[in-house]
């Protein structure tokens, strides 16, 4: 499984590092400390899309919000490949609100990123996958 | 002759308008018509059987009789008689028709009586006629000999007013009539009228049994032949209305003018045509203007309205009196006082215009609207100030929270991984260390938080005093040496060393610390660092302190909103927590001033900051 990393906060960077290397959530994991390097990555045709994303939203430049609107035209092609995980520091219940108006947000989560999170993310990640691979057989 | 031969020409006859008779041979009524009947002042039933001759005056007995004579033996007869009194002596023209049988015998006489009017009496009725007609109360009294007056004729009018008919006044004397106090007071007059032979006029309240009479009463004296007067016209004017209508006007004026007082507005009087003004009491009092004359011209008070607004009020006030057709004029504008100072004033009025539509008058009030309007002022700069000031504790705890939560989320995500990390694998010290990082980075922001509020806290007894600007930059300037050293660069100030600002030493010296030691942390590699500081006088009188540098400069239009906000970092890849521009802000506007930035990008960023001249005016006060 491949996951993507986005924030400007090194140290968050290193502890999701450190957390998904511990639970083995994932076998690839690619981190950017900004969001345009990453919106060029995830665009990039040759790349293979990752499944997970975690973002934070506090950033310099673009922040969470402008990279998700930056991806809203390519909606249709990221669907049901692409789970994106907000990744914030903030409390704040108008962000938990706002990320329900985005369809490629599968969730919101405060930081610290903990082992409970990451397995059940695997566990819904798995449900979908079982979903999409019964799915032909109706 | 059957029932109704009787009948029917009997009443044919009766009511016919002549004054006309049938008598019998002897000379007694049989039948006689109403205007007979009324002629001789008696009931047509009385009349019949009773001798003609009986009515008339008795000199013209014989002849009379002779006439009827002559008639009933078949000739037509006519001739003039008056009537006997108790009647009144009215001359008639009598015509006497035999009547004749089938057999051409004479069985009855016709008669037909004419008033033969004389032109004296004709004169008089006429007269009567036209005084009954005047509304005045009228009245004609006979002067008789030891001053004594008799009522001789009085008009429907005096009987309408006094409630006494001609009949119960006429022939008596004028104290049977006239009650006390009137008469001692009515009685020299007609003396003086008689003696003097002029009018007399007098003015006379009387309560009379149809309410009370407010009259001019004018006596006129009469004259017979011998040049004495006899008799004496009077005429009651009644002015009860007129009265009425002036005491109610008083009246009116009178609540007017009380009105005028009660109110501290200018009242005015604008008469177009004239181009004066007359003003009311407020003018004096709440401008202070001392009236040389009321009313005063137009363009006095032309010249009073401020400059700037004068053509839209002076100007607008002539267009719609001279082209419009409103009636309702209304301004709101500066006036000067006395002191020359500017008053706020509303000022309306309402244009009186002829039947052409010209306006020929303009009523109006000037109100003193200034203390409202300021009080509006206040109340709106306040409602701003709070509407602000709400915003940025919102903006400010969103921050905080976000920047406090942040090293402590690091924190805990550090502590939980530390557990399932090997103690001698490198990732464990780095996460310790990182632990302690995320401590440290907390406990700045609590110290941001602290001085944030330390700031806001300080407002409160807050004092401003002259600040010697160009000393507390060199000042600033010492504390920053070492890496302005390091950079290379240099800063130029050209504040004048006289120049003293209003306001907080400590707020001057973290505004220049912050904004230089910004310009040298984010200065370019491309050009050594030049700063410039000045200070100039806008030209509203206001004062600007100038920060401008080569250095970086930022792009404007794709930045951030608002680079003076909290934790707003505008360059990444430089160390900085974000709160140094935040910081400035918030000690200039603490000080009542306004700061902005212009940048571009590789050329270096200019910083201006504002102070009103006459320093800062917390309207708190």
């Amino acid at each position: 499984m491949k996951t993507y990393l986005i924030d400007d906060d090194n140290l968050a960077i290193f502890l999701a590092e450190n957390l998904i290397r511990v639970e083995n959530f994932s076998t690839a994991v690619h981190s950017f400390q900004s969001a345009q390097e990453a919106l060029a990555a995830l665009l990039a045709p040759e790349e293979d899309l990752p499944q997970v994303i975690f973002l934070d939203l506090n950033m310099p430049a673009m922040n969470g919000w402008q990279f998700l609107d930056a991806l809203t035209p390519h909606q249709a092609a990221l669907r049901g490949h692409c789970h994106i995980y907000i990744l914030t520091s903030s409390l704040a219940l108008r962000d938990l609100e706002k990320s329900t108006h985005y369809e490629l947000v599968t969730g919101l989560i405060h930081k610290p990123l903990d082992r409970t999170e990451l397995r059940a993310i695997r566990a819904q990640l798995s449900a979908v996958e079982d979903d999409s691979q019964a799915a032909p057989a109706l | 002759m059957n029932p109704l031969d009787k009948h029917l020409p009997h009443t044919l006859f009766e009511r016919s308008a002549a004054a006309a008779f049938v008598l019998d041979m002897a000379g007694s009524f049989q039948r006689v018509t109403g205007a007979m009947a009324q002629l001789l002042g008696c009931p047509p039933a009385q009349l019949l059987g009773t001798h003609l001759l009986d009515y008339l005056s008795p000199e013209a007995g014989a002849p009379g009789a002779q006439h009827l004579a002559e008639a009933a033996a078949g000739a037509i007869v006519r001739y003039q008689a008056s009537l006997a009194p108790p009647a009144e002596p009215l001359a008639l023209e009598l015509q006497l028709l035999p009547q004749l049988s089938a057999t051409g015998q004479v069985v009855a006489i016709q008669g037909l009586a004419q008033p033969l009017a004389s032109t004296a009496t004709l004169m008089e009725r006429e007269l009567t006629v036209l005084f009954d007609s005047i509304a005045d109360v009228t009245f004609v009294l006979n002067v008789e000999a030891e001053g004594r007056y008799r009522f001789h004729f009085t008009n429907k009018a005096f009987e309408k007013t006094t409630g006494l008919p001609s009949s119960a006044v006429v022939g008596r004397y004028v104290e049977e009539i006239i009650p006390e106090p009137s008469l001692s007071l009515v009685l020299p007059k007609y003396a003086q009228a008689v003696r003097t032979l002029q009018r007399v006029v007098w003015l006379e309240t009387t309560v009379y049994p149809t309410g009370q009479v407010t009259g001019e009463v004018s006596v006129m004296a009469v004259c017979d032949a011998s040049g004495r007067c006899n008799q004496l016209v009077g005429v009651v004017h009644d002015l009860t209305k007129e009265k009425q209508v002036e005491e109610a006007l008083r009246l009116s004026n009178e609540r007017f003018r009380y009105a005028i007082q009660a109110t501290s507005d200018a009242i005015y009087d604008w008469n177009v045509a004239a181009d004066t003004v007359y003003w009311g009491e407020g003018f004096a009092s709440l401008f202070g203007h001392q009236l040389l004359q009321n009313p005063a011209p137009f363009q006095a008070w032309a010249d009073g309205v401020h400059p700037t607004d004068s053509e839209r009020v002076v100007g607008g006030l002539r267009r719609v009196a001279q082209a419009g057709t409103a009636s309702a004029w209304q301004e709101e504008y500066r006036f000067r006082r006395a002191d020359g100072s500017w008053a706020n004033v509303l000022d309306r009025g309402y244009l009186l215009r002829d039947a052409q539509g010209r306006a020929v008058r303009m009523l109006g009030a000037m109100q003193d609207i200034t203390e409202r309007q300021q009080a509006a002022e206040r109340q709106q700069l306040l409602t701003q100030q709070l509407a602000f000031q709400n915003a940025d504790l919102q903006q400010f705890t969103y921050i905080i929270s976000h920047n406090l939560r942040a090293p402590l989320a690091n924190a805990r995500g550090c502590a939980n991984l530390l557990p399932h990390l090997d103690y001698a694998a490198p990732a464990f010290g780095e996460t310790l260390q990182h632990l302690r990082t995320s401590l440290w980075q907390l406990d700045e922001v609590l110290t941001d938080i602290n001085q944030v509020l330390s700031i806001r806290d300080a407002q409160d007894g807050y004092r401003p005093e002259p600040v010697a600007v160009a000393a507390v930059c060199r000042q600033a300037l010492l504390g920053l040496q070492a890496p302005l050293r390091a950079s290379g660069g240099q800063v130029v100030s050209t504040i004048p060393e006289a120049l003293r600002l209003p306001g907080s030493r400590a707020h001057f010296h973290s505004i220049f610390h912050n904004l230089l030691s910004n310009a040298i942390k984010y200065r370019s590699d491309e050009r050594a660092l030049r700063v410039d500081v000045a200070a100039t006088h806008d030209a509203t009188g206001h004062t600007q302190l100038t920060f401008r540098d080569n250095g970086l400069g930022f792009d404007q239009l794709r930045g951030p909103d608002d680079i003076f906000q909290l934790y707003q970092r505008l360059h990444p890849s430089k160390a900085g927590r974000g709160i140094g521009l935040f910081l400035v802000k918030a000690h200039v506007e603490a000080m009542g001033g306004h700061i902005s930035v212009r940048s571009r990008v590789q050329e270096g960023t200019e910083f201006t900051i504002t102070f009103r001249s006459a320093g800062n005016e917390n309207v708190f006060d």
